[in-house]
């Protein structure tokens, strides 16, 4: 009998996938050393220096805790550093979990149902389950390699401190795989149900109103639902360990694979191989089960919602002048006509594309339910330091969002032109235009979340004048800072031949670009940690210094912004005058 | 006569606008069957009704007595497709993309390693067989999804608009394979715009214009419809469009 390709590989189709893929991960790889040596060299270094960073901030963490009074609990022969730590790594499965079924509903839309590979596949004589299965690998394997990277260096420093045996380590490998294949399997089914449903309203006769109606009462009721149960944690009342073990024991329940996950890896961690065995088998049975769901699920709505989805583009967008769009139009008049254009362009593109404008949403929603709760925390509001970390935190937490945006949206938008440079290229418009617009788009659109999010978070803590000033203007600094900093490296490294806006930043170009944007957030942080903190630096350097202290880091933040800004602009343009098209 | 592709009353509307009426047609096994139509007539989505890229609103396609819709692995197993702008995977080499496909088509080792070979150097791509797909110009990427799709021997193939980034020596090997492919038996269902060309190949023409499919039959027979005046079939096409456009 003939053997068929790839059938060592299982199903031979499966296989074929799979085995196309891995080659194309190989010849990616091979394809880095055709890269700028510096620029391997300076993202493979930050990898590795962020990773150490992780390891031993988490390690020096785990340190901490493990020093803690015995007595401090008094249970008896259970520390209490043990039951902090235990709690902690609950809290941190649970964290990514969410995370993960999240970035997997983003992934699996894209995968499932943008992708021009689902045509070429579906082309051939290939089942849905078979089709299904092999995006589904490509999804588990985009969500997951980021909080591999992250997970690691926490997951050995809690190892390393709690003198964990060899087999911890072995878990930790045989636990990540069905812990990060159900919240695939999850972000695969809700995003499936999701578009089977959206098609039908869509094509229903009831009146698109009622819909959007519906939609809204249930937003409503998530928002007041999440409302009622976003509590300030009691450890920030009371500073005590008993609160915090009691506040990190409410994100435990026995029905979430963040608490199996953590259950299991203690139970390897203290030579309890019998609790490590059977949570790691409930994780493998619910994973598999989880998986055969989303196939099933597939294979029932799957076609119809992406044949569906693709008659979408048939259908006529509203008449001119009368669409949202257009009537956002609007606002551009004061834009020279060339700027306006590509302006528009460039807003009607990112609203027809719900893979993109999910996350900016996502982001800033999550983000703003927090700080719109946050003065529920009253040691926030009445204590001075508190209040002052918070707000710190806070704006590192804007900014390392606003980070994120600007390398997701901002940075491919100069590599998105590329097929279609032709139309600008031939307009009367000069490169120089072109990336300033980019640059005030990504200026315009961000800062108004930015900035709202700023002016709410030092509301609600009721920060002094000079320190909302403070706080306000380095949110603004930022916004200009790498909104410069990722047109200037998207136009310095441009990828013309990609189209996926997601694959343009998972490059060399796209890491190097978030990389510097966390350098650049830790420098200006430091400046407004230094007016922040005023009170516990002022017993070092003396009262009399504040006005000094003040102005050094405003001088700070608008030179590090300009450099920030306008050096990635400059070298960005030089090259696009270079380029040939 | 084996009928190889028919249709009954496919059809295909996009909310309130009608994209292709009720259409049927048989396509005879070692037909070359060219669909003609102005640009928006409704050519592309027949084709990926026919292909099951696209789900119908109404009627049934059949290829070589399958459903489409409801049988789609049978009916694909006889298919082949090559779309106007065919997705290539940039990161496989020439050789890598056709075993990959071979692949989703479970052909057996031997089988592929022989027809891989004897397709890659009909359509003059040996040289560049383990070279990058990116690497590759317009037309040599159009001739290796020619070459894909035939891995498989299929027994219709359905071709839209392929002679895009093709030069006239490339247009001539792929018409003469094709013509030769449907003399041992191929069913092909070509949708273009090249006139020339389909009075050239086509054994039948189908014109289709907004959505309805206003004539079918051979060359000679679709000339005979119009005017003494019109002469060429590009003259009879025009003037059975703008005949049809008075019409409603």
């Amino acid at each position: 009998m003939s053997r068929t390709l790839f059938s060592p590989l299982g199903s031979s189709q499966l296989g074929a996938i799979l085995w196309a893929k891995q080659r194309i991960v190989r010849h990616t790889l091979a394809s880095v050393q055709r890269e700028s040596k510096l620029k391997v060299a300076f993202v493979s270094i930050s990898a590795v220096a962020l990773w150490l960073g992780i390891f031993l901030l988490s390690w020096s963490g785990f340190g901490l805790l493990g020093g803690m009074s015995e007595q401090a609990l008094g249970v008896g022969a259970l520390r209490l550093s043990d039951l902090v730590m235990a709690r902690l790594l609950s809290v941190f499965a649970l964290a990514l979990f969410v995370m993960l079924i999240f970035s997997n509903v983003l992934i699996a839309y894209s995968t499932l149902y943008r992708s021009r590979e689902v045509t070429h596949q579906l082309q051939s004589p290939i089942t849905t389950a078979t089709f299904f299965l092999g995006r589904f690998y490509e999804c588990v394997t985009f969500s997951s390699w980021a909080s591999a990277f992250l997970g690691s260096p926490v997951l050995l420093a809690y190892g390393l401190e709690t003198g964990a045996p060899p087999v911890f380590y072995l878990a930790l490998v045989a636990f990540y795989l069905p812990f990060v294949t159900i919240p695939a399997a999850l972000g695969s089914l809700i995003t499936v149900i999701v578009v089977r449903v959206v098609v039908a309203v869509k094509g229903s006769r009831l009146h698109r109103g009622v819909w959007l109606g519906l939609a809204g009462v249930l937003l409503l009721a998530l928002l007041g639902f999440f409302r009622g149960r976003i509590e300030v944690p009691s450890f920030v009342e009371t500073p005590s360990l008993q609160a915090v073990v009691e506040t990190l024991g409410r994100t435990q329940s026995p029905f979430l694979p963040s608490f199996w996950v953590s259950q299991g890896l203690l139970g390897t961690a203290t030579g309890d191989l019998g609790a490590g065995l059977f949570h790691w088998l409930l994780l493998v049975s619910n994973a598999l089960f989880l998986v055969w769901l989303a196939t099933l699920a597939a294979e029932r709505w799957f076609y119809a919602g992406w044949t569906a989805l693709g008659d979408g583009a048939g259908v006529r967008r509203a008449r001119n002048g009368r669409g949202i769009l257009d009537r956002f139009d609007a606002f551009l008049r004061p834009l020279p006509p060339p700027v306006r254009s590509l302006v528009s362009k460039d807003f009607k593109l990112f609203w027809r594309d719900p893979a993109q404008w999910s996350q900016f949403v996502l982001f800033f929603g999550i983000m703003a339910l927090y700080v719109a709760n946050i003065r529920g925390a009253r040691s926030f509001t009445h204590d001075e330091s508190w209040r002052a970390l918070g707000t710190l935190l806070n704006l590192g937490a804007a900014m390392l969002i606003l980070a994120s945006l600007t390398t997701r949206f901002i940075y491919p938008l100069v590599s998105l032109e590329g097929r279609r440079f032709w139309i600008i290229g031939l307009a009367p418009v000069t490169l120089r235009q072109i990336m300033w617009q980019k640059f005030w788009l990504s200026v315009g659109s961000t800062s108004v979340f930015t900035v709202s999010l700023a002016v709410l978070s030092g509301w609600q803590l009721g920060l002094d004048r000079t320190a909302f000033a403070l706080s306000v203007a380095g949110i603004v600094a930022t916004t200009f800072a790498l909104s410069g900093l990722a047109v200037g490296l998207g136009s310095l490294y441009p990828n013309f031949e990609e189209e996926n806006p997601a694959r343009i930043v998972s490059g060399l170009g796209g890491t190097l670009n978030f990389l510097l944007s966390m350098l650049f957030i830790a420098l200006i942080g430091a400046g407004q940690a230094a007016v922040l903190l005023w009170g516990r630096l002022a017993a070092f350097v003396g009262e009399d210094a504040y006005p000094w202290v003040v102005a050094t880091a405003v001088a700070w933040m608008i030179v590090l912004t300009a450099v920030t800004c306008l050096v990635p602009l400059r070298l960005g343009l030089a090259n696009l005058e270079r380029a040939e098209f | 006569m084996t009928v190889m592709i028919q249709t009954r009353g496919l059809a295909k509307r996009f909310g309130p606008k009608t994209a292709v009426q009720p259409l049927d047609l048989d396509v005879a096994e070692g037909e070359f069957f060219c669909f003609l139509g102005p640009n928006g007539a409704g050519k592309t989505t027949t084709i990926k009704m026919l292909t099951g890229l696209r789900r119908p609103s109404g009627g049934s396609a059949l290829l070589g007595g399958h459903d489409i819709q409801r049988d789609p692995i049978s009916a694909k197993q006889l298919l082949g497709y090559i779309p106007d702008h065919p997705f290539l995977y940039e990161r496989l080499t020439g050789r890598e993309l056709m075993r990959f496909v071979a692949g989703l088509y479970s052909l057996p080792e031997e089988t592929f390693e022989q027809s891989c070979d004897d397709l890659l150097e009909t359509f003059e791509l040996s040289h560049a067989a383990d070279q990058l797909v990116e690497t590759y110009s317009h037309g040599m990427r159009q001739k290796l999804s020619f070459a894909s799709c035939f891995l498989h021997q299929p027994r219709i193939v359905v071709v839209d608009e392929p002679w895009v980034g093709l030069d006239p020596k490339n247009i001539r090997s792929v018409k003469t394979y094709l013509r030769d492919k449907t003399r041992q038996g191929l069913t092909v269902f070509m949708s273009t715009h090249s006139l020339q060309i389909a009075e050239e190949l086509a054994d039948r023409i189908g014109i289709i214009h907004r959505g309805r499919l206003l004539h079918v039959g051979t060359v000679d027979e679709i000339k005979s419809l119009a005017s003494a005046a019109a002469g060429s079939l590009e003259d009879v096409f025009l003037q059975l469009t703008r005949e049809a456009e008075e019409e409603e």
